[in-house]
């Protein structure tokens, strides 16, 4: 059982990484960057074609990880704010980023063929026992991570100044600025931990499937599922949707069968979504009532 | 630098294609307080909007301590002095009263010790808002929720205050709280800019009155020395 | 010859030459698809292709132009149609039973991802619909009967008797037919009475709700009316020779929104012509497929970011330049005298003094109201509220005192936690705004909640929705109707009497609301509440940011209802207008009644003068 949980973490480490990626950008922008599986792509085929060419594990891994972020900021200035600018809260974004998308795969599959690729050995595969389980560096690596940037996450939010003025651009921009907070610096900013951490899944994942273009949607959709299990309003609560899809996904597997993984994903986010449409972890939700018992049973529920 | 904390020169904004105001000019000297009146709809808290940047169709000039800041962004604007108590408060809810505080004071976060002396000094004019500091914001009532916007306003020290209908949804007592924090205010050499609908609370505090119909200055008078007309203009607005 | 006489001649003639001008584009549209139907293969599939596309992108305009309603799952519903004619179509189904069963296959599916949108916001809707042609897709792959990732054959389409094969390729004209049905479905309905309130739907609900707009049941209505349409292309797609998953994935649904923003969203040819931009690019563009799709991206983007209104924004935009020559500026010389400035003041109430109307029969009585937004905060305590018929009354009380959320509580927008509202001898506390035209009662809003992107003319007819039988059913084919343009051309008339009433200048009648300045939209919400013939009228601030000429108006307005024994509630900030106008006035504070009574006996009430004016 242990072993099924900790590849689960493992994997929902991948997708928590990536729905973070999403939630913070829609946190601070109000916008979902629907390019983000195409940057843990980007970030993935990078480093597997520098290390082809000879060049050291840890450079090419940097390397993997700028260009993740840097296109990240690219896709702000390129197809978000220019959008943003003139629509009146349409979703013209939504358009743009899906055609970034389908801009960064065809970009990738020019440069490396649309065929799969092996990224390079850079952690060992070698065993770990913990307790009567065993797994390996590399997904151990993985949920360290994710806990790290969870962490690190709630940490700068709610502890430092810069955080509060995310809280508060977050809630009411116009007001923030009143302030002297530069929202524009601050969505740049958004975009770019988007595509670090986008970036950082890939190395992560990297190892254990093959590189190739059209990987994006893979992992893009996997993460915006984890996400939408989550709550699309907290980073925290994507990054907890993201792992319990994860360890859900890898229970499918093992006891339905392996075909599961594919659609037992789907099946959860809809039935979830029947439930507690805005996320399992979201603030004034049925879940979060049952587990804070707060507040007054008889005012549940919203009005006209 | 001339005397002047804020200078207004033929502003005409609006929002869409026609203009809510039109060829404003008006003025507050250094250490004046100068209300804005006028009925529901009249333009003052677009003439407030224009000021702080936030409106794209403006026309005419806007100079706060001589700065020409009619095409500034509104951060810059805050971070040149200006800040602004809104219409409806805007605290950031999901934080606590100190977090408002601290963030008021953005713009002078490399000076450690003058914004604690800011926050001490908050604190000192509000008490109530120093006991409550650690709660969320939303859980103060209309009128602690003010003093805290208004607070967060004085943490950035700025050499101009807006502040928009302050008065709103408050009840009789908390406006004489009020009243009491804006003479402070004055007291201490600010220059405010005060848009209100209560006619007796903007006389009381303020040294000039500008009145403001149909998105035109109609008038313009000392406070002390408003004359008979004047008086029957406002009071046939408000009431 | 009277002038309204004059009017329907004129109409008549018009609709004469339109209906000539229709008739002859028909032809030519059936000449165009004989002409392809003896074309080559290769010029049929490309072309049944784009027209295809086109009865999707024609689909999704309908809910994301026109209803708001942004549709990432319309690949799922092409799917459904598709699927459900191939594999019925094998089993040995008549195809032509499967284009029933397809349309409303798909149309109750989109009646069910129609109720999902009345649960959550635009955002939310899209990423659902957009979930679901995730599932589609899983469904399509995964399972055996649907032949999984290989797809199945669809369906031969039958060939034409003997005497018909003249004709050509019967599944061109097929396909051409489908197309037609589509364009008239929602062309009617961008031409009908309908058209006003989808867009108030979109953009102002509670403005089309307070006129009787269920704005629930069309929601899910056009939802799936424009997945039965989306069902019915895939129909026609099925007979293509083979189906796959591939086709129908969220990069199918993607490009079908992508159809009718690039060609230009909620119009009449821009998703025709998206369609047809993206269909042909694979063919214009013919170079390795890598690059094509780069070239696609780039393009796509590229004209979201530069012209957000797509090709046909920019023909409007061009047009505009090419016209604004001859028409001056005419908005602005009718304006002048509006929005003069105030010199001399004198907002009291003009003409009649206030009558006591003597009943004392209540039109509306609202008992023990108690209400809260938020728990433990009372923004309305255990108030009586009572309205003698045929008066004007008056609310007023400072700002927080609960005014504006009595006001809602009565008309609907919020339900009472405690207490009851009776109006017109019937209980409605219970029942929600959209009722309550029906028991008489219209009401204004207090800041603008009009559809900006709409005529003055076009919003004030949403106030007579209610009062029209079977706007929606109707407007599926609304200018084959008589009765229904008959019906149109009254609607019309009765709005500009209305608007007259109110007295704006007939001028104004054409002009989009975002264009009007503030006085002209807040005496345009008057006229669209009073053409629906209130007997209790509900006016929440009418006076603010209108001038003295305007407030003149507004006076002279409320006495003459009052004469027509309609009962008028105003609330208000202005209270020398209030003490002159109405016949009672009650008065709020915190949430609590202060006093209710003649308006002479508040006046003069100390509670008051304390309460209000601070004093």
């Amino acid at each position: 059982m242990l072993q099924v949980l900790l590849s689960g973490l493992a994997t929902g480490a991948i997708y928590g990484l990536v729905a973070m990626a999403f939630a913070i950008v829609f946190y601070v922008t109000r916008v979902i960057n629907f390019a983000t599986g195409q940057l843990l792509m980007v970030s993935i085929m990078t480093v597997s074609g520098l290390a082809a060419v000879g060049l050291p594990g840890w450079a090419a891994i940097i390397a993997g990880l700028v260009l993740s972020t840097g296109f990240g900021v690219g896709i702000y200035f390129g197809a978000v704010r220019p959008v943003l600018k003139v629509g009146r809260g349409g979703f013209a974004w939504l358009v743009s980023t899906l055609g970034v998308a389908i801009i960064l795969a065809s970009i990738a599959a020019i440069i490396f063929g649309p065929t799969s690729r092996a990224f390079p050995e850079l952690l060992h595969h070698e065993s770990v026992r913990i307790g009567d389980a065993s797994t390996t560096w590399q997904e151990l690596l993985a949920i360290i991570v994710a806990v790290v940037v969870l962490i690190a996450f709630e940490l700068f939010r709610r502890r430092t100044l810069f955080g509060k003025v995310g809280m508060a651009i977050s809630s009411d921009p116009e007001m923030a600025s009143a302030i002297g907070a530069n929202a524009t610096a601050y969505a740049v900013l958004a975009f770019a931990i988007g595509g670090l951490l986008a970036g950082a899944a890939g190395v992560l994942v990297g190892p254990i499937t093959y590189a190739n273009p059209y990987l994006g949607d893979t992992y893009g959709i996997a993460g915006f599922i984890g996400l939408m299990i989550g709550g699309i309003e907290k980073p925290a609560a994507a990054m907890g949707g993201g792992l319990l899809l994860g360890v859900l996904s890898v229970l499918a597997n093992t006891y339905i069968n392996s075909q599961a993984a594919d659609w037992f994903p789907f099946a959860v986010v809809v039935v979830v979504l029947l439930i507690a449409p805005h996320g399992l972890f979201a603030s004034g939700n049925l879940f979060r009532r049952w587990f804070g018992r707060r507040g007054n049973v008889a005012t549940m529920g919203t009005r006209a | 630098m001339s005397g002047e904390a804020l200078q207004i020169e033929g502003l005409s904004a609006g929002y869409g294609r026609f203009d809510v105001v039109h060829d404003i000019a008006l003025r507050v000297e250094s250490g004046e307080a100068v209300a804005l009146l006028g009925p529901n709809g009249a333009g003052k808290t677009t003439v407030l909007r224009a000021i702080m940047g936030m409106l794209r169709h403006r026309r005419g000039r806007i100079e706060v301590a001589g700065t020409d800041v009619t095409t500034m962004p509104t951060h810059r604007i805050a971070r040149g002095h200006v800040g602004l108590v809104p219409e409806g408060r805007r605290l950031f809810l999901d934080q606590t009263v100190e977090d408002n505080l601290r963030l008021g004071g953005l713009r002078l976060r490399h000076d450690r010790e003058r914004v604690e002396a800011l926050l001490g000094s908050v604190y000192e004019l509000f008490p109530a808002v120093g006991r409550y500091r650690n709660r969320p914001a939303n859980a103060l009532s209309g009128g602690e929720q003010q003093m805290v916007a208004i607070g967060r306003m004085m943490m950035s020290d700025p050499a101009l205050m807006l502040l928009d209908e302050p008065s709103l949804g408050l009840a009789p007592l908390a406006i004489q709280d009020l009243a009491r924090a804006l003479t402070a205010l004055r007291e201490q050499g600010r220059s405010i800019l005060l848009v209100e609908q209560r006619v007796d609370l903007a006389l009381q505090v303020c040294d000039r009155v500008y009145i403001l119909s149909g998105g035109r200055i109609v008038r313009e008078s000392s406070a002390s020395t408003i004359d008979a007309e004047g008086r029957e203009l406002i009071d046939a607005f408000l009431g | 010859m009277t002038a309204a006489a004059v009017t329907a001649a004129g109409d008549i003639r018009r609709r004469r030459t339109w209906a000539w001008i229709t008739a002859a584009l028909v032809l030519a549209y059936f000449g165009a698809t004989y002409g392809i139907a003896h074309g080559t293969i290769y010029t049929q599939g490309l072309i049944s292709q784009a027209m295809i596309f086109a009865v999707l992108a024609v689909s999704l305009d309908l809910v994301a132009g026109m209803t708001g309603l942004y549709s990432l799952g319309h690949a799922g519903l092409f799917a459904l149609g598709a699927y459900t004619t191939a594999l019925l179509g094998h089993a040995g189904w008549n195809i032509y039973l499967l284009l029933p069963i397809s349309i409303i296959g798909a149309g109750l599916v989109g009646a069910v991802l129609g109720t999902l949108s009345l649960r959550v916001s635009g955002l939310y809707f899209a990423i659902m619909t957009f979930i679901f042609s995730l599932v589609v897709t899983v469904i399509l792959q995964d399972f055996a009967f649907t032949g999984g990732l290989n797809g199945t054959p669809g369906p031969i389409y039958p060939s034409l008797p003997s005497w018909a094969i003249f004709l050509g390729n019967p599944l061109v004209w097929t396909i051409a037919v489908v197309l037609l049905i589509a364009v008239t479905i929602v062309w009617s309905i961008r031409a009908s009475a309908m058209y006003p309130v989808l867009l108030a739907i979109r953009d102002a609900e509670p403005f089309a709700a307070a006129n009787g707009v269920r704005t629930a049941a069309i929601k899910i209505g056009v939802f799936a009316l424009s997945a039965g349409l989306a069902g019915m292309a895939g129909w026609a797609f099925s007979f293509s020779g083979y189906i796959s998953p591939q086709q129908f994935t969220w990069t199918t649904s993607v490009n079908i929104l992508v159809m009718v923003i690039f060609g230009g969203i909620n119009t009449r040819l821009g998703p025709i012509i998206g369609a047809a931009f993206v269909s042909a690019f694979p063919i214009v563009v013919h170079i390795d497929p890598l690059v094509q799709e780069l070239i696609y991206g780039l393009v796509f983007v590229a004209i979201i970011v530069f012209f957000p209104g797509g090709v046909m924004g920019l023909v409007m935009l061009v047009i505009h330049r090419l016209t604004r020559r001859r028409s001056g500026p005419p908005l602005a010389a009718a304006a002048a005298g509006d929005t003069a400035p105030v010199g001399h003041v004198e907002v009291e109430a003009t003409s009649s003094p206030p009558r006591r109307t003597g009943s004392e029969e209540y039109a509306l009585e609202a008992t023990g109201i108690t209400f809260s937004y938020v728990k433990g905060v009372k923004a309305v305590e255990e108030v009586d509220f009572r309205v003698r018929r045929g008066s004007v009354h008056g609310l007023i009380g400072p700002n927080g005192s609960g005014k504006s959320t009595l006001v809602n509580l009565v008309a609907g927008r919020l339900r009472p936690d405690e207490g009851t509202i009776v109006a017109n001898g019937r209980r409605i506390d219970r029942l929600d705004a959209a009722t309550r035209p029906a028991h008489g009662i219209r009401r204004t809003f207090q800041s603008a909640v009009l559809v900006r992107d709409l005529s003055v003319r076009e919003n004030v007819t949403i106030g007579l929705y209610h009062r029209t039988p079977n706007v929606a059913g109707r407007s599926l084919v609304w200018p084959l109707l008589p009765g229904a343009l008959r019906d149109h051309r009254e609607m019309r008339g009765a709005a500009d009497t209305a608007l007259q009433t109110a007295g704006l200048a007939a001028s104004w009648n054409g002009a989009r609301v975002a264009d009007v300045p503030h006085g002209v939209e807040q005496l345009t919400q008057l006229a669209a509440a009073c053409v629906g013939e209130p007997s209790i009228l509900i006016l929440d601030e009418p006076l603010a940011g209108l001038s003295t000429r305007e407030i003149e108006q507004v006076s002279e307005i409320l006495n003459d209802l009052r004469e027509r024994g309609v009962t008028v509630i105003v609330v208000e900030h202005q209270t020398h207008f209030i003490f002159s106008m109405c016949d009672d006035v009650t008065v709020l504070a915190a949430g609590r009644l202060v006093v209710s009574g003649p308006a002479e006996q508040v006046r003069s009430n100390e509670r008051v003068r304390e309460v209000y004016l601070g004093q």
